[in-house]
């Protein structure tokens, strides 16, 4: 892309022609970042929600003056550069009528029909809607509107793929709720079962995948285009969630179990355990189902919970996490740990990932990883600091 | 709408496309997609990146636009 905005750099700054681009991606502002480094400064729509359908990406098309499809347009190169012809070769002279713009849609007439219809066709108008123009405070509605659609439809892939984007945006929002981020992924697995050939619902599974799933490292380019910014003196675009662990590891061509035995921190059990009480703990397994000798990513995310004022208390030793894994199940390592913050107290979500291969026989029911966490925590409606283990586990389900 | 019919056929052609491995690849076969030479460029809105507002490939209408669909990854 940036190959074919340096090449009609001069033809755009004489007004001849116009670059706009559409992001599918679940989170649109690491695009403008991109967009920040690269120093393009064209407008862009977001199609989080993939209403295009497109089935991959990147698609370069020129459109004419009337909004006509002229040209499917081939990768450009960084370096390349157009010849005068370009315009007439790629564009022709527009000779159809004119397209005119679709409103947005009328989310409150689109609800109304979807209550009365009650069909599949109209919850998911009606989603489509609430889900592109409600914004975060109103994906509870765009979760209910897909999920009426998928209850009625199973077999539609594109509602399965958009319910899964809506509970990844509440998993990232303040309004999360337990379970939401597995949810995402079993949709994304779902709409990929009914049609392989999505690309784009292909990639959100491999955003939180194994490293082995990746065609290249997806986000690695976020710290070189952070410190290129802040070197031209300016201030990079902020994100409103960070890429991290899986989203940015580079792929390893093979899977590394470690060799190294760390001693178990608490092997008797003896630590006092916070049952839910201070952090709360979502464990999620990308993707859910494995097939033998297959590696699958679990993401581990630690929350304080608001309701008994708990924080962090980071003036002890790490965090760490230490897996169990069944008989056969191979990990990099059994013991993670979280790098403290330089603050004495702090509130993020801490996240922890590991990769883990499942055994060449696998049995036909659900498979538990288990597992605990060790952490230090405060709480300030008595000001208590205490040191607690959280057992946890995740489901993996064996491919039928 | 025959959905048994579009089952059928949404699980055969995987056979044919599910090994291509690759972002290159996906770039360098011919794009299969919706958008057709010669037919209007769907008209739908969507929110902007800057501000949210919505916008559409049809606001550019009097200009030649070169468009990219793409992703930040």
């Amino acid at each position: 892309m940036p190959g074919w905005h340096n090449a009609t750099e001069s033809l755009q700054e004489v007004g001849r022609v116009q670059m706009v681009g559409i992001i599918q991606e679940q989170h649109p502002d690491r695009a403008r970042l991109f967009m920040q480094w690269k120093q393009m400064g064209w407008p862009i729509l977001v199609d989080s929600y993939d209403l295009l359908e497109a089935p991959h990406v990147p698609i370069s098309l020129a459109i004419d003056e009337n909004g006509v499809i002229r040209n499917v347009l081939p990768a450009m190169r960084e370096n390349g550069s157009v010849t005068e012809d370009f315009l007439e070769e790629s564009f022709g002279s527009a000779r159809d009528e004119p397209a005119a713009p679709t409103p947005r849609p009328d989310v409150a007439a689109l609800y109304a029909r979807a209550r009365s219809e009650g069909s599949a066709q109209a919850w998911k108008a009606y989603g489509d809607a609430i889900a592109v123009w409600g914004g975060a405070g109103r994906v509870d509605q765009a979760i209910d509107a897909y999920k009426s659609v998928v209850s009625e439809q199973p077999e539609d892939g594109m509602a399965h793929f958009r319910l899964g984007v809506a509970y990844r945006m509440r998993y990232d929002s303040d309004g999360r709720r337990d379970g939401d981020f597995q949810k995402a992924v079993n949709e994304w697995s779902a709409a990929l079962e009914i049609d392989p050939n999505q690309y784009i619902w292909r990639r959100r599974i491999q955003q939180y995948g194994p490293r082995l799933d990746k065609p290249y490292p997806f986000y690695d380019w976020v710290a070189t285009a952070r410190e290129d910014i802040q070197a031209r003196g300016e201030e990079p675009a902020p994100l409103a969630v960070e890429p991290r662990g899986s989203e940015f590891a580079s792929p390893e061509r093979e899977f590394v179990a470690s060799l190294d035995a760390p001693p178990e921190p608490d092997p008797l059990g003896r630590v006092l355990r916070d049952e839910d009480q201070f952090i709360e703990i979502e464990a999620v397994a990308v993707p859910a189902v494995v097939a033998p000798g297959d590696v699958t990513r679990l993401h581990f995310s630690f929350r304080p919970i608001q309701r008994t004022e708990a924080h962090w208390n980071n003036e002890a030793e790490e965090m760490v996490l230490w897996l169990d894994p069944p008989e056969g199940w191979e990990v990099e390592t059994r013991m993670y740990s979280y790098p403290l913050p330089p603050e004495v107290v702090s509130l993020e979500t801490r996240v922890i990932e590991a990769e883990i291969r499942a055994p060449q026989e696998l049995g036909r029911g659900p498979i538990t990883i288990p597992g605990y966490a060790l952490y230090y925590v405060c709480e300030d409606v008595n000001g208590i600091c205490m040191y607690r283990r959280q057992d946890l586990e995740v489901e993996v389900r064996p491919r039928r | 709408m025959n959905t048994s019919a579009r089952h059928f056929a949404v699980t055969l052609l995987p056979l044919i496309a599910i090994a291509i491995p690759s972002e290159m690849r996906a770039q360098s076969s011919t794009p299969s997609h919706n958008f057709e030479v010669g037919t209007p460029f769907p008209t739908l809105s969507f929110p902007s990146l800057d501000d949210g507002r919505p916008a559409s490939i049809a606001d550019f209408r009097g200009q030649k636009v070169i468009l990219h669909i793409f992703a930040s990854w």
